[in-house]
């Protein structure tokens, strides 16, 4: 029995032992969970801020809370480099790829925060007025006159981070659970918050609610399957008891594969991706921007724990299974984003196109081999900052009535708007993967590591594919540049400082990894080993 | 070619961790460049001073390139190296990139000449592109040359050498076509730079090559490992090692482009195409040394292209009446002199570099000499228009004659000194091969004294055969004093070098040395040297001092037209090349467009399709998702179950 | 009484919920459907616990049970607000998001 487990049943079950001796405390490493406590701590200040803050200054005042903890829990990451240990009685494992992972979700939530901000403040906020209001009713007409902003997007976002930061540090499946659910929620809900095309937006969050419920049922079945095979949910344990067994149970199979079902649905795995298009579509850009790079970050991490850690005695079993979703991925992500007309939806195919090209890293691995994890982490980093940038310029460009989402809006905007056309420009080529952008070196450091490890059908249908979403991505470049724009086009919104602030950050982020990877590289190929 | 000689070849190590002085060498590079940076960035607004920032960055460099060198020979020569190591351009793997540059006896006389002749150039240039409104633009792309050439020089591995080699190559495009508007100056530059492209394309197969064969790019790493590769690997390395050299150099067969590359400015001729970048042929033979000394294949080539490009040059240089591209048809000879020296092995890597040195003063003089003879009658350029200027213009007169004997040969000057040991070298090699070699050079002697001679008379004597607005006139003071001191050079630098076999023993740690390489001015060859030479002379003397130069070319038999047309290398290229190379283009832009341009408009309309008719699968229904998550679940286990069993 | 009983029924339990999920179009009704499938694991948790003869799994039934509470709260949030908006509770109806 975990000893977790022990002081809980100590406590509350009759009988178990004498009430009066001391209640044995559970060891918790403060230092090591500094930053996922400090990231809970303001998420909690904020719902307060919300009960008791005059709203006129709730904006302002969540903002500053919010950026001021995520930057303190930066610091905090980054003071936490050295440590390696498993804490919080064995639940929490703070590692090398624990703590490159938080420190890139917090990086990256510091941009989609940024986003969120400038949107929130703004005027014209993107935010609903009052979530509760029907669309459409006198209701809501008097809540944007009053000039309403639902500011609780920012405790809602930041208890996000938190289950960012908690999942792909969790060292057993409940904890793992735990940590899904906490970062599932908000997000179900931040989708639903749009001010604009509200339909859309409650759509997304209801579609978005249900197939993440759906897979979150999977996944507790599988850690339940799990559970009966092993007798702990606990990744050492887990990895012990295949190790000591002849050949998988069909009971660790299964439920391996129920938790593997839960874990690709969140990183838009194919055939799990479903929700991926719609939900960004639908959901407010600021919201797109984090759950496209965080969620994913985030998820990945879970996975190669998952996988390498407690399964890593079945790899010779779920590889071909990571071989045959990561070329479907791949190939639904770059063939159905061919003919998307929406800008947004179209970033959600290359979202998924990207998770496969992921995918194939981890399919390159025989467990262990360095190379492949710090690939993995590597592209990691440089899609977050370039998704979190492109998000941020398909902001700015708005009609009458909120954002200009279709193509056809966006014809001839390298005319009008040459600068916001230029940088889109170049994350598109970021994400096509062309040098000088950080999106070569990452589809290097993977397809390279996929070879190495033997996957190279993986690598060849990788590369086919990226050449199929350079296609969508170039047509972009094409329109925006080399045709007339529309007499009644859109405009293109001088951004705020928040929003600038985002989009040199991933500029700057996406140039300089294209220019030097070198440094990160090497920081991902020395935070690698998984602690076991 | 005895084996201790050959084993008497490079033995330095490079210091890395360098301190002091050597720790700024990464400078000489980088001010020209930021000073080139300023000037191109800074447009307009900097006409007015850009010429004396251009002026100062070269100078600057020169400055420090003095300190570098105090301080290397104050070291032992054993231990003359240092590394200044910049950055790691390391990617992928084990493909590593540095950016060093490196100080040794080699680096440093190419630096010195580099930024010392390049000084004087640029002061010139101030008076000469005194009246052009682009006169900003060209001291940017100067600068640009010279900071582009000291990369090539100071690189310590062939990839930062390759950045040089191309950056040298742009910067003589900009400067071949700097009068954008004139057609020839546009298309001269092109052809220039196609040219080049040619022997590019053999630079680079050779440091893939040894990129492949050494898995490095560093010259330690592939000179030490060069004893050991496969013979055949490294004659390939070397032939493609000359083929760059040829085209930088303009030796035989890629030596088309430099008489059209008088159409830039003078000083530009002088710097670019006769001092420095056509000389950076020579110095990557000569750096390549430890590969070609186990070549003999690639070392017999290097010496045949030396002494066939010295008679070719050579005779089209009898009979060219523009006189720069009779001086540019000089280069073209003097080169495969250095060529020829080079190629002989370390017996004469010493000898093709002092003569490289002493070349850059004398022909940069007689360049600057020729603009100013141009500059003062109007930019004209036929020398059956000049003659009896040397009244007119004393000094001109002055330093180009002193330039003139030292590029015949006279003794006592530096060509004599440098051109002398050259081909007693090549008797010395011993062989038929010796015995050929030395005889072709011989006969370059007499050819060189022919022509130059006939340009001086041509150009300084004899009656006036001016236009009707000549009025000659000596150059200002800022042109005067350059040419005066290249005139010194021209004079004192051969003695300064070779006497006592000084530079070849400086030389030595880097190229090696044969055993006996102390200049003898007195012996067989000499005398017999000196006899040509006079004899060259006097028929020049004969065809020109004494009677009359017509004013429009006389017609002459079928050698002197084709020398007057480059001995029929255009038409050579043309249609060896040119012809045959746009039908095969023909031919496969016809089976790009049906075959490779249909299978991919194929591919491509088989992916849009596809992704119209799946895309519909995504049909907004949640239940549907569900129900195809569901339906991949299933798949997902039943998979993990087979794979199992 | 075999405890493997108990797992069959689980099982049952989980089908039953993911059948409903993807036959059932009222939005409450799947979402119960969903509860049905966490409540089977459960089921399922609490009877590995007693196999295994550990109570780890009794305590995670708790915190199943709690994570489902939650999931409660922001889901029927969902549903209601889309069905105020649309008046119909039928997860067909929300279908403007496609191809």
């Amino acid at each position: 029995m975990s000893p977790a487990i022990a002081h809980v049943a100590a406590a509350l079950l009759p009988g178990a032992a004498d009430p009066t001796t001391s209640f044995p405390t559970p060891h918790l490493d403060y230092r090591a969970l500094l930053p996922m406590l400090i990231v809970g701590g303001v998420a909690t200040l904020g719902v307060l801020v919300e009960a008791f803050v005059p709203r006129g200054k709730r904006g302002i005042t969540q903002t500053v809370l919010a950026l001021g903890g995520l930057v303190a829990a930066m610091v905090a990451v980054v003071s936490n480099t050295s440590i390696r240990n498993i804490t919080a009685e064995g639940a929490i494992s703070v590692d090398g790829p624990t703590l490159f992972i938080q420190g890139t979700v917090i990086a990256v939530s510091i941009g989609a925060l940024l986003l969120i901000a400038d949107r929130a403040l703004a005027s014209d906020a993107d935010f609903a007025a009052q979530a509760a209001d029907v669309p459409g009713s006198a209701a809501e007409q008097a809540s944007v006159r009053a000039g309403f902003v639902h500011t609780e997007v920012f405790p809602l976002a930041m208890f996000a981070v938190a289950g960012m930061l908690l999942f792909p540090a969790a060292n057993d499946l409940i904890t793992m659970f735990v940590g899904l659910e906490v970062l599932s929620l908000p997000l179900y809900l931040l989708a639903g918050m749009a001010r604009r095309r509200r339909l859309l937006s409650q759509e997304a969050a209801l579609k978005y609610f249900l197939l993440g419920a759906f897979s979150s049922a999977f996944f507790v079945y599988g850690m339940a399957l799990v559970y009966g095979y092993a007798g702990s949910v606990k990744f050492a344990d887990i990895a012990t008891a295949l190790s000591s067994s002849t050949h998988g149970d069909p009971l660790i199979i299964v439920g391996l594969a129920l938790l593997g079902i839960a874990l690709i649905f969140k990183l838009s795995g194919a055939p799990f991706h479903w929700w991926t298009p719609d939900v960004y579509q639908g959901a407010p850009t600021p919201i797109t921007a984090f759950m496209a790079a965080g969620t994913k970050i985030a998820a990945f991490g879970a996975l190669m724990r998952v996988l390498f850690v407690a399964f890593g005695g079945l790899s010779w079993d779920w590889r071909p299974i990571i071989w045959g979703v990561a070329i479907v991925t791949m190939v639904v992500g770059a063939v159905i984003g061919v003919t998307q007309t929406d800008v947004k939806r179209l970033l959600a195919y290359s979202s998924i196109a990207h998770a496969g090209f992921l995918l194939t890293a981890v399919g390159g691995i025989t467990v262990g081999t360095a190379d492949s994890e710090s690939s993995v982490l590597f592209y990691l980093v440089a899609y977050g900052f370039m998704t979190i940038g492109a998000f941020a310029i398909v902001m700015l460009v708005r009609d009458a009535d909120g954002e200009a989402n279709h193509l056809s809006r966006w014809v001839g905007l390298g005319r009008r708007s040459p600068l916001i056309a230029g940088i889109f420009a170049f994350f598109l080529l970021a994400f096509a993967g062309l040098p000088p952008t950080s999106g070569l070196w990452a589809k290097v450091a993977v397809f390279k590591a996929a070879y190495e490890g033997g996957a190279a059908p993986l690598v060849i249908v990788g590369m086919l594919a990226s050449a199929v979403t350079a296609y969508y991505y170039v047509r972009i470049i094409v329109l925006m540049f080399f045709q007339e724009p529309a007499v009644d086009g859109p405009t293109v919104l001088a951004p705020t400082v928040f929003t600038s602030a985002a989009v040199v950050i991933g500029v700057a982020a996406t140039l300089v990894l294209g220019i030097v990877p070198q440094p990160l590289l090497d920081l991902a190929g020395k935070a690698v080993p998984f602690l076991r | 070619m005895t084996h201790a000689a050959l084993h008497a070849a490079a033995t330095l190590t490079p210091t890395m961790h360098t301190t002091g002085a050597f720790s700024f060498t990464w400078l000489l590079v980088v001010i020209p460049l930021t000073s080139a940076t300023v000037l191109l960035l800074g447009g307009r607004r900097t006409n007015s001073w850009g010429h004396l920032l251009g002026v100062a960055a070269p100078v600057a460099s020169f400055v420090l390139g003095l300190i570098l060198f105090a301080q290397l020979i104050g070291k032992p020569a054993s231990e003359r190296s240092f590394d200044n190591h910049l950055f790691s351009w390391t990617f992928v793997g084990n493909f590593k990139a540095p950016a060093n540059f490196q100080i040794d006896p080699l680096s440093i006389s190419f630096v010195l000449l580099i930024t010392g002749v390049g000084s004087l150039i640029h002061v010139y240039s101030v008076g000469y592109m005194a009246h052009d409104p682009g006169r900003r633009r060209f001291f940017a792309y100067m600068n640009l040359f010279v900071s582009a050439m000291l990369l090539l020089v100071l690189a310590d591995n062939y990839l930062a050498l390759y950045v040089g080699w191309e950056g040298v190559g742009l910067a003589s495009y900009l400067l071949i076509g700097f009068w954008y508007h004139k057609p020839s100056a546009r298309t001269a530059a092109t052809k220039a730079f196609v040219v080049n492209r040619v022997g590019d394309f053999g630079l680079s197969l050779a440091v893939m090559l040894m990129f492949a064969t050494f898995g490095s790019f560093t010259f330690t790493n592939v000179f030490g490992a060069a004893g050991s590769a496969d013979h055949a690997t490294m004659t390939a390395i070397g032939l493609l090692l000359l083929l760059g050299a040829c085209a930088k150099s303009a030796q035989v067969p890629l030596q088309s482009w430099l008489g059209d590359a008088m159409e830039g400015p003078t000083p530009v001729s002088a710097l670019i195409h006769a001092a420095t970048m056509v000389t950076a042929g020579v110095y990557l033979v000569a750096r390549s040394a430890p590969i070609f000394n186990v070549t003999p294949t690639a070392r017999l080539a290097v010496t045949v292209v030396g002494a066939v490009t010295l008679l070719f040059g050579a005779i089209i240089g009898c009979a060219k009446d523009d006189i720069k591209k009779a001086l540019a048809a000089s280069t073209m000879s003097q080169i495969g002199y250095m060529m020829l020296a080079v190629g002989l092995g370390p017996a004469g890597y010493a000898f093709g570099i002092a003569h490289l040195l002493t070349h850059g003063f004398f022909k940069a003089g007689l360049f600057l000499g020729a603009g100013s003879v141009m500059h003062g009658m109007n930019d004209e350029v036929d020398m059956r228009r000049f003659g009896g200027l040397g009244k007119y213009m004393p000094w001109t007169f002055a330093t180009f004659g002193l330039g003139y004997l030292a590029i015949i040969g006279f003794p006592g000057l530096s060509g004599w000194f440098t051109k002398d040991a050259i081909i007693e070298a090549a008797y010395h090699k011993g062989g038929t091969s010796g015995y050929l070699l030395g005889s072709a050079a011989l006969v370059g002697v007499v050819l060189t004294a022919y022509y130059m001679t006939r340009v001086m008379l041509m150009t300084f004597f004899g009656e006036k055969r001016w236009a009707e607005d000549a009025h000659p006139h000596e150059s200002p003071e800022v042109m005067k004093w350059p040419m005066v001191i290249l005139a010194i050079g021209s004079v004192g630098l051969g003695y300064l070098l070779v006497l006592g076999s000084r530079f070849a023993d400086f030389l030595a740690p880097v190229v090696g040395k044969a055993e006996d390489t102390a200049f003898k001015p007195i012996g067989l060859v000499g005398i017999l040297t000196f006899v040509v030479m006079l004899a060259g002379i006097g028929v020049a003397y004969l065809q020109y001092g004494r009677r009359r130069v017509p004013a429009v070319a006389p017609v002459a038999g079928p050698l002197v037209v084709a020398a007057r047309h480059d001995l029929l290398g255009d038409a050579f290229n043309e249609s060896v090349f040119m012809r045959p190379g746009q039908y095969l283009t023909r031919l496969l832009v016809f089976f790009d467009y049906r075959g490779i341009d249909g299978f991919v408009n194929g591919f491509a309309a088989f992916i849009g399709g596809t992704s119209s008719r799946f895309r519909r699968v995504q049909t907004g229904f949640v239940r549907s998702y569900a129900l195809s998550m569901f339906g991949g679940a299933v798949v997902l286990v039943a998979a993990l179950l087979l794979v199992r069993g | 009484m075999s405890p493997t009983f108990y797992l069959y029924l689980s099982a049952i339990l989980f089908t039953i919920g993911t059948l409903g999920v993807l036959l059932r179009r009222n939005a409450i009704v799947v979402f119960m459907c969903i509860e049905l499938m966490l409540n089977a694991t459960n089921l399922a948790l609490v009877t590995f616990s007693r196999i295994n003869g550990t109570l780890d799994g009794q305590v995670m039934a708790f915190f199943v049970m709690v994570v489902a509470a939650a999931e409660v709260v922001v889901g029927l949030a969902i549903i209601v607000s889309v069905f105020r908006t649309r008046r119909s509770a039928s997860v067909d109806d929300a279908n403007l998001l496609k191809y």
